[in-house]
């Protein structure tokens, strides 16, 4: 009962939805890295074992329709980063498949340039 | 050959005086005028703390050049000069001319589907128009 698969999520093969909304990717994964308040589109934290809403995740990129994802601004790009510099997968975000693709090329042509961390220093 | 444009950021260390950046920089537009290139822009972003460390460095000063050029010797002779140059630390280049062209285009096609949805919403073919979730949202 306390994995990904609670009733309210409808498939498990749903995560490659293009809208990438189906599924939460395990909020409360016993060994995973805490969750981050700064996380984009992440829902609130669930309450008890049952009673929880979903927010639905909508893309941010859809939503500002932007055509291009610029390298150069990094303090975009960096919410879409864990702590440790790992690029935050889609299922957690809510970024559709497009601007996911693009967002992993500024991200690392950031990371060339200093922008961005490659991992996060000691 | 179609004209071609590149990003090109360097990094300065940060100790270095702003004459000599100065000087960097106009080598470097030198340079790409000589090889029929031509630098279109120049920011200094001045001096910003980097990701991480660079040659034992946290700081770094960031200049930020548009570049155009319709071959690649271009951008071979400014990496040159920014590989010689004690000064830089650090430099990147990308070629972005792609990537506006597409979102040219993009932004092309959202708006001639804006203009034509308040009338008649029904008649835009499906196939005609790229995916996309909104593109869904829209034909609902």
């Amino acid at each position: 009962m306390a994995d990904e698969n609670t009733p309210q999520s409808p498939a498990p093969q749903a995560p490659a939805a293009p809208t990438g909304i189906a599924s939460h990717g395990a909020p409360q994964r016993p060994g995973g890295p805490p969750m981050q308040g700064s996380r984009p589109g992440g829902g609130p934290p669930r309450r008890g074992k049952r009673s929880f809403v979903r927010k639905k995740k909508v893309c941010r990129f859809c939503v500002d329709k932007s055509d291009y994802i610029d390298y150069k601004k990094a303090e975009i790009l960096a919410p879409f980063l864990q702590e440790r510099g790992k690029i935050l997968p889609r299922r957690m975000t809510g970024t559709c498949a497009r601007h996911q693709r693009w967002l992993t090329v500024a991200i690392k042509r950031a990371q060339n340039i200093a922008l961005l961390p490659f991992a996060a220093e000691l | 050959m179609e004209e071609r444009q590149y990003d090109l950021i360097f990094i300065c260390r940060p100790d270095t005086p702003e004459p000599d950046i100065d000087k960097v920089i106009s080598t470097l537009e030198h340079a790409a005028t000589e090889k029929g290139g031509k630098i279109e822009k120049t920011e200094k972003w001045g001096r910003k703390r980097m990701a991480y460390r660079v040659q034992r460095l946290r700081e770094g000063y960031y200049v930020f050049m548009l570049v155009r050029s319709s071959h690649g010797e271009v951008v071979k002779e400014l990496e040159r000069r920014l590989k010689v140059a004690d000064a830089v630390i650090k430099y990147l280049t990308v070629r972005i001319d792609e990537e506006l062209k597409r979102q040219e285009k993009l932004k092309r096609h959202r708006e001639k589907r804006a203009a034509r949805r308040p009338r008649k919403p029904a008649t835009a073919p499906a196939a005609a128009m790229g995916a996309g979730g909104e593109h869904a949202a829209a034909q609902s």
